[in-house]
């Protein structure tokens, strides 16, 4: 394993103890500026863990990838355009349900995903066993479970992190399927988009997801760059 | 690559899915997304056999109960104010007197206007302001509590069900509980309203959540003249503020921006035992900007209020503007100087106040020097507290509502209503008041 630089990207709902987390990785390390274009706060830090230096980016809380708000937009951004080496969703295991909503749309995007798994005690007292190990199988990706607010588990997170990053685990993707229907006629965008709009890095599948979804945003980038 | 091709080729497919399905393929494929989710639960996730009635749940019968909700809110907030009220007093006192000792030794530093600078208008004016850092500290470590324990969240939640009813979008109210610590973000965060015109409505009733920053003013004239009520009083400015808030966002909506209202699903996030380090995270930042303004933005107006005063400009400015003010009680040059210079920061309202009459050479606490200098009985405090609450707000939240609006027209709409809702209220607060006492 080579010492190298690596950037993760920090998603997740509001509420979901991302806050902690990014505290308990940067530590005082952290600074504060603004997304490009816009006056969202955006938060940095860094840690050192084995040799490597890792740099966090704090995403915009949100609960899923849509257009129909700034900060969703940031986020999705930031995985799309930035290409971090990770991003880790931090995600409530005592509301899971609601919070792998976001999870799903970041393992269709094919964002090199890690998943956070937080507040494992309150999930525990409620009386809910998770399976972490079938959740890990079943999504293809790395599952790590959490305590943040008694920082246990970072230890964990960073090694999952620098593993991926340095591409001795693997990390997935999911193609979801919509249903013959729908899955017709993103076959068909599909198509037409591939290999044709290098601006954005996005991937066919995702960018046929997101055309049938009405998604503005991303209307606006097709018309950029077609034009040009 | 035509991009038009794309855009048609979509619009093709969403109306043949729309004609198949006779739905949108937007929630089409939310629902297969949900469905993939759910079928992972059944495979994961092992729930007990009955859910557990949690804490949360028993807390928010009593939290969120459709009577209960909103009394139970004021109760809090007002028990919130009343603590913050009876401890930080002695402490404040003890500031007072620490500069006023610092402040004896330097009042007698050649040359005069030197010596003058440094007690009437650092310690005088500076000192004024940071006397109060124990109400900030307190009143903040009061509400980071409530906000981390998730008790906020349900604030907002049981004041939405009453703007829902007279067409608000809830998601305003969590806007304006942030304006309790600055207006700025307050402002920066209805970002998060996707409806542009509950954005908009929100964006221009937000400076009439009472700030930090004019905190310090209510405390130094509630110790003055409300001694046995001062949480009390406070609370009024707070709920003042909110109430008028509701009613304008209310009217706005009616009357200049009318027009659908979003939908807004409210997040409940279960109730959390607040950690130490958080809450004093969320505290210092406030005491820290606090601290930071007062040694920049303030030194630098208190030093040229100062000034103007040592030049003898500053009662000429101040007598021009006065007499606009005295139908509402405060038609002191004094008064009308603190009120112009307060726009720039409202802090700098204690500091004006603490300047010119530190260099009057009196005596006593601050509020009860200018009580017995301005003859003011404790309606004209409270008249114009009710003004510090409602007009013009400071310079850095006017730049903020103008880069979120984008617009003049709005910003110099707010300047203008808050202005006239400040005099209106102050004058009638006055004139009605004198009626009964």
């Amino acid at each position: 394993m080579t010492r190298k630089s690596i950037t993760m990207a920090l998603a997740g709902n509001p509420n979901s103890g991302k806050t902690t987390v990014f505290n308990n990785l940067t530590g005082a390390r952290q600074h504060v500026g603004n997304w490009p274009g816009v006056t969202v706060a955006k938060k940095e830090g860094s840690c050192t863990f084995q040799g490597h230096h890792v740099k966090v980016v704090d995403l915009p809380g949100v609960y899923s990838l849509t257009a129909y708000s700034q900060d969703e937009v940031i986020a999705r951004d930031y995985v799309v355009d930035a290409r971090p080496d990770v991003v880790v969703d931090v995600v409530d295991a005592s509301n899971l349900e609601r919070n792998l909503y976001l999870a799903v749309q970041l393992l269709e995007m094919k964002a090199g995903l890690v998943i956070a798994l937080n507040m494992m005690d309150v999930a525990r007292s409620r009386g809910y066993v998770i399976d972490v190990t079938e959740l890990s199988r079943l999504l293809g990706t790395p599952v790590v479970p959490m305590v943040a607010a008694r920082n246990q588990g970072t230890k964990e997170l960073l090694e999952t992190v620098v593993g991926v990053a340095g591409g001795e685990i693997p990390v997935g993707g999911i193609n979801l399927q919509y249903g013959q229907d729908i899955e017709a006629e993103i076959a068909k965008l599909e198509k037409l988009v591939d290999g044709n709009f290098p601006a954005g890095q996005y991937p066919p599948r995702w960018l046929a997801v997101k055309l049938l979804e009405e998604d503005e945003e991303i209307v606006r980038k097709i018309r950029q760059a077609g034009v040009g | 690559m035509d991009s038009q091709v794309v855009i048609q080729a979509r619009d093709e497919s969403l109306a043949h899915l729309r004609k198949v399905h006779g739905d949108d393929a937007e929630t089409l494929i939310a629902d297969a997304r949900y469905g993939f989710i759910s079928g992972l639960m059944r495979d994961v996730l092992e729930r007990p056999a009955v859910e557990k009635v949690t804490a949360t749940d028993r807390i928010d019968r009593f939290m969120l109960n459709r009577w209960l909700g909103i009394p139970l809110f004021l109760a809090i907030l007002f028990a919130v104010f009343q603590l913050t009220f009876v401890v930080s007093v002695p402490l404040i006192n003890l500031i007072n007197a620490g500069f006023d000792w610092l402040g004896e030794p330097t009042s007698r530093i050649a040359p005069a206007w030197l010596g003058s600078l440094i007690t009437d208008g650092v310690f005088g004016g500076v000192g004024a302001v940071l006397a109060f850092i124990p109400v900030i500290f307190l009143l903040y470590v009061a509400l980071s509590i409530l906000e981390d324990t998730g008790y906020m969240a349900r604030a907002a939640f049981v004041v939405d069900r009453l703007m829902h009813k007279i067409g608000l979008h809830g998601r305003s109210f969590v806007s304006l509980i942030l304006g309790f610590g600055c207006n700025v973000p307050a402002i920066m965060s209805s970002r998060t309203i996707d409806n542009p015109r509950d954005r908009l409505v929100t964006i221009l009733v937000t400076p009439l959540m009472s700030c930090g920053a004019r905190l310090p003013v209510y405390a130094l004239f509630a110790a003055a003249f409300f001694t046995a009520y001062q949480g009390l009083i406070v609370f009024s400015m707070y709920g003042i503020g909110v109430i008028l808030a509701i009613g304008l966002a209310w009217f706005f909506r009616k009357r200049l921006i009318s027009g659908e209202s979003g939908h807004f699903v409210m997040e409940l996030p279960p109730y959390r035992l607040p950690t130490v380090t958080g809450v004093l995270a969320h505290v210092w930042d406030r005491v820290w900007a606090f601290i930071s303004r007062a040694g920049t933005i303030i030194f630098s107006v208190v030093v040229l209020i100062w000034l103007l005063n040592y030049l003898n400009i500053l009662e000429q400015i101040g007598r021009a503007v006065a007499p606009v003010f005295s139908p509402a009680g405060f038609g002191q040059w004094q008064a009308a100087v603190a009120l112009i210079f307060g726009v720039l920061a409202k802090e700098t309202i204690v500091g004006a106040f603490g300047t010119l009459f530190a260099a009057a050479g009196d005596t006593g606490s601050l509020g009860q020097v200018i009580g017995s200098a301005l003859g003011w009985t404790p309606l004209v405090a409270f008249a114009f507290m009710v003004m510090i609450l409602l007009y013009v707000p400071c310079v850095a939240t006017i730049s903020t509502i103008k880069r979120e609006t984008g617009s003049w027209k709005w910003t110099l709409f707010t300047i203008g209503y808050t202005l006239a809702l400040g005099w209106t209220v102050a004058t009638l607060v006055y004139r009605v008041g004198r009626l009964f006492i």
